[in-house]
């Protein structure tokens, strides 16, 4: 036999090696042909969700392996709308640095990943937000032995420690935050909010800084109430939390921000899981109209069943319910917060269905 | 006795205080590792530590999410892994023998660590509270350390009696690892260990009530180690027949790929695809390979034998990019390195009737792995990939290894050719991939490959990661092996040649039997390594071992809240890893020592 002979094995050997890998994983194609987003999540089967790879209160994976949280649950919620069930989710943990590329890439139909809405996000990514889920702000953490109580300012944390995580829109907010009051600190930044949080319990800090609801959460799972003080009381930053999706796809997105509408307006009209199915829907046209009751053809126009978001709070709840279940053991709470229904003077706020 | 002692005292002299500065070097080093120690045994045992956060999450650290009602598919894949270990150990067990004086030896010299590390234990340990004050508490009471350092006393000292006793009973080696096995299997079913118990108000209990292991966990365990047993038996049986060592070889193969594509996975198979699909491509197949052996002595086939080649290579490649099913490809592959060796061994009839054997096992088992590779799975999960936590590890080591050695000796294989274009390829890729970041290739698996793959074509990140970690770890490989081809004398390959073997039989009998064995160590480490990277994956949202440890743990606040227990879970996955690591080097080191690396 000839050296060629031998040669083109080789190569052949070496193209066949890197195409070995493929043997098992190839998933069945999907066809590009100008779908939609809707008919390509109806195709697959089931929806596929973006999520954080662990954000307490928001994603968490049990010692199981299911899956539970805030955000958590509104992908479960958008399932429930396409398919009437909602566990037909396929969650997709993904970092912050790939988030938007996993989005636009295809790979995931919609991104619910404590994700902040900022105009460069909108505008330059290809991405759209939904209607916001979750109003944060970026607070500061200290403690009281330090002279620190929750009516402090950010003038107070002159010459002390700083840890936060690095690359985000934190670690801007507090040095921008601190040059404008002419506070001198010194930044600490680690890789994660979890090893900033380390730090400051083993001392190597004096603040640590981040999300309210991050920092609300770790207080109250340290059991600090009375050590830790959270200030100042208005956030330094706005950090609104909702769903993405990849822009030009407007029948998702509607999709999408009516789920998160058809929970706020269930939660306005007290409709719960458990009394859905009890609750007079002639005295409240509106909700029978969201809930296809009539004849609800305000869902079949969106590609839905009329049914969908009847599913949607019959099966996860209405947004009261998602938030006290996940946030609530946290020690976080709408009352008070910009997170409460806008009659109580927060900014949870649905058009009306009609 | 003293002449003893003496000896010993003069040997420590020697080595740790022969002149000023091995002194200061000494004293300096044991002080920093005395606090070191000192400082992480009052880490591990201080209150704050919540070791259940550990334990609690085992079953997210083996296996991530996959379903409870489907776990006797990994207990299976564990089960087959023993056993295949088993006889091996049986069927390769060494003559060496160790009198019972080198056992004693060894728990005595355990005995006194634990004995020393006891004494030296600190009684104290601080750490700072919630209010900033720091908090020091009571980790060692000196009750709790007499308590202990006097059994293990008796026991150092009762092992030092025996050792220094000339027992005359000597044990083989290989039946050791049983004997040592059988310490954990015994204790699962004694030792009771804390258990997280939720009250009516789905409250923690405190303190965690003892409780013995589950019988889910030590019945599996148990009859493994059974099976383990009765398996190194039957290999000691058959040590003598030499073609179930071959045999063997080939299933440590081809295991892997029967656990992932079959029992770890449960494909559903559609039978109407295996009745329209597989059967007709394997019996064309086969057929082929049938008529090429039976067929190779007439002249006319063997006139065009070169241009046959060359159509089955063409085929191939074609293969490749047009749509034909997976096992079509497959099989094309396999029939091109097929229809190269067949005329170099087929020149007897006994050659012939091995080779048409072989063919047929060969299509069946890759037939018989494709079909349950490329059907759904039915275990149903709720994130993206059935493998995670430490399934996940092992199937990116285990395959990142398998793909790149192959691919690492073909492309040292290739760069040291006499073809220029062959070997500028090999090159290239070699320093294309060596020349970037691990990180940057995940990254580009993850978000960039979609890109450049045709319109159409998805596949699983998992896979892409394997496709750039066979690459990357296959260039490493390569480096390696062509360290150990320059190490091979010209007159080798001259004398090959003077004898009239083919390229390939050079290459296979003479050439890199001789390289591998010298580059054994660095193949070692390369493994290890590609081991370790794989924790890696972490960045791209893969959930391998250390990813559990790391991110999810420390944010599960249901049902148990172990918020901020991160560092206990990294100290698990170090230890963890450690193990595997620090077993897979003394297993390479006694294989050097069996083939006198070094030595001869």
């Amino acid at each position: 036999m000839s050296k060629k002979a031998i040669v083109s094995l080789l190569v052949l050997s070496m193209i066949a090696v890197a195409c070995g890998g493929t043997d098992d994983a190839v998933e069945e194609v999907v066809e590009e042909v100008a779908m939609t987003t809707l008919e390509e999540v109806q195709a697959r089967g089931f929806l596929k969700c973006g999520v954080s790879t662990g954000a307490t209160g928001f994603t968490e994976v049990a010692d199981d392996g299911s899956y539970s949280g805030f955000d958590v649950d509104y992908c479960y919620a958008v399932a429930a709308a396409v398919f009437g069930d909602y566990s037909k989710v396929e969650f997709k943990q993904l970092t912050a640095a790939e988030r938007f590329t996993a989005l636009s890439a295809g790979e995931i139909d919609v991104l619910i990943r404590n994700t902040t809405w900022t105009q460069s996000r909108d505008t330059e990514l290809g991405n759209d937000f939904g209607p916001t889920t979750y109003y944060d702000g970026q607070q500061l953490m200290g403690r009281k032995s330090d002279g620190l109580s929750d009516s402090s300012t950010l003038a107070d944390v002159d010459g002390l420690r700083v840890c936060t995580n690095a690359g985000t829109t934190t670690e801007k907010n507090i040095t921008e935050g601190a040059g404008l009051v002419g506070a001198t600190i010194e930044l600490v930044t680690v890789e994660a909010f979890s090893e900033a949080i380390d730090k400051f319990i083993a001392g190597e800090c004096d603040i640590v800084t981040t999300d309210g609801s991050g920092l609300v959460g770790r207080r109250a799972v340290n059991d600090a109430l009375n050590d830790w003080a959270i200030f100042p009381a208005s956030p330094i930053s706005k950090e609104p939390l909702g769903p993405t999706y990849r822009s030009n796809d407007s029948q998702w997105a509607d999709i999408v921000n009516w789920t998160v509408y058809a929970t706020i307006i269930a939660d306005e009209y007290g409709v719960t899981r458990a009394n859905i199915d009890s609750f007079d829907y002639d005295a409240a046209p509106e909700m029978g109209r969201l809930f296809g009751k009539n004849d609800g053809e305000l869902q079949t126009k969106m590609g839905l069943s009329a049914d969908a978001y009847y599913n949607v709070v019959k099966q996860i709840g209405n947004y009261d319910e998602i938030f006290s279940r996940n946030l609530n053991p946290l020690g976080l709470y709408r009352e008070g917060s910009y997170n409460d229904y806008w009659n109580n003077g927060g900014l949870v706020y649905a058009p009306p269905a009609r | 006795m003293v002449d003893v002692i003496k000896k010993k005292a003069k040997e420590v002299q020697e080595s740790l205080f022969s002149s000023v500065g091995s002194s200061v070097l000494t004293i300096g080093t044991s002080y920093l590792v005395l606090n070191f120690f000192r400082g992480m045994f009052g880490f591990v045992m201080s209150s704050d530590k919540d070791w259940l956060a550990v334990l609690n999450n085992m079953q997210l650290y083996m296996v991530q999410a996959y379903p409870e009602s489907d776990f006797i598919r990994v207990w299976i894949s564990v089960g087959l892994t023993f056993v295949f270990s088993g006889v091996s150990i049986g069927l390769w067990r060494s003559d060496d023998r160790s009198n019972i004086s080198v056992m004693f030896d060894r728990f005595y010299k355990l005995g006194l660590g634990v004995l020393f590390f006891t004494i030296v234990a600190p009684t104290f340990t601080s750490y700072m509270g919630n209010d900033g004050y720091v908090i020091t508490e009571e980790v060692f009471s000196r009750s709790s350390r007499i308590g202990m350092l006097i059994p293990v006393l008796l026991i150092t000292v009762g092992f030092f009696l025996l050792k220094n006793r000339k027992i005359n009973f000597s044990f083989n080696n290989s039946d050791a690892v049983f004997l040592y096995l059988s310490i954990p299997i015994a204790l699962i079913w004694i030792i009771e260990l804390p258990t997280i118990q939720l009250d009516q108000n789905k409250d923690r209990i405190i303190p965690d009530p003892l409780m013995p292991i589950a019988n889910t966990t030590k019945v599996p365990w148990t009859v493994i180690f059974v099976l383990f047993l009765l398996s190194y038996f039957i290999g000691i049986y058959f040590k003598e027949v030499k073609r179930l060592k071959n045999i063997m070889s080939i299933s440590w193969f081809l295991l892997p790929l029967l656990i992932f594509s079959w029992i770890f996975k449960k494909p559903q198979i559609e039978m109407a695809e295996v009745l329209t699909g597989d059967i007709p491509i394997f019996l064309i197949f086969f057929a082929v390979g049938l008529g090429t052996v039976l067929l190779i002595n007439n002249p006319i086939v063997k006139k065009y034998y070169s241009i046959y080649i060359g159509v089955v290579i063409v085929a191939t490649i074609a293969g490749v990019f047009i749509s034909i099913p997976m096992l079509a490809k497959a099989c094309l592959l396999l029939l091109g390195l097929f229809v190269t060796v067949v005329p170099a061994v087929s020149t007897s009839q006994q050659g012939k009737k091995s080779l048409i054997i072989i063919w047929a096992v060969a299509l069946v088992t890759l037939t018989f792995l494709l079909r349950g590779g490329a059907s759904e799975t039915g275990i149903v999960v709720p994130g993206s990939s059935i493998f995670g936590g430490f399934s996940l590890t092992w199937l990116l080591a285990i395959f990142g290894t398998y793909v790149s050695f192959p691919l690492g000796v073909l492309l040292a294989l290739g760069r040291n050719s006499k073809l220029p274009i062959v070997r500028i390829i090999c090159t290239g890729i070699i320093e294309l991939v060596r020349s970037v970041p691990y990180i940057t290739w995940l990254f580009f698996a993850s978000v960039t490959l979609a890109v450049f793959l045709p319109a159409g074509v998805e596949f699983n990140l998992i896979v892409r990661v394997l496709m750039v970690t066979a690459f990357f770890s296959g260039a490493y490989f390569a480096e390696n092996i062509r360290g150990g081809l320059q190490s091979i004398p010209k007159g080798q390959y001259e004398a090959a040649d003077a004898i009239g073997m083919s390229p390939f039989q050079k290459i296979g009998l003479i050439v890199l039997p001789q390289a591998l064995r010298a580059v054994i160590p660095t193949l070692v480490s390369s493994a290890i390594t590609a081991f370790k990277d794989s924790s890696l994956v972490t960045i791209i949202g893969l959930f391998d071992f250390l990813t559990i440890g790391k991110t999810v743990i420390d944010n599960q606040s249901v049902p148990v809240n172990f918020v901020g227990h991160q560092r206990e879970n990294l100290i698990f996955v170090a230890v963890v890893y450690w193990i595997f690591t620090f077993t897979l080097s003394r297993r390479s080191m006694k294989i050097e020592k069996r083939l006198g690396l070094g030595e001869r």
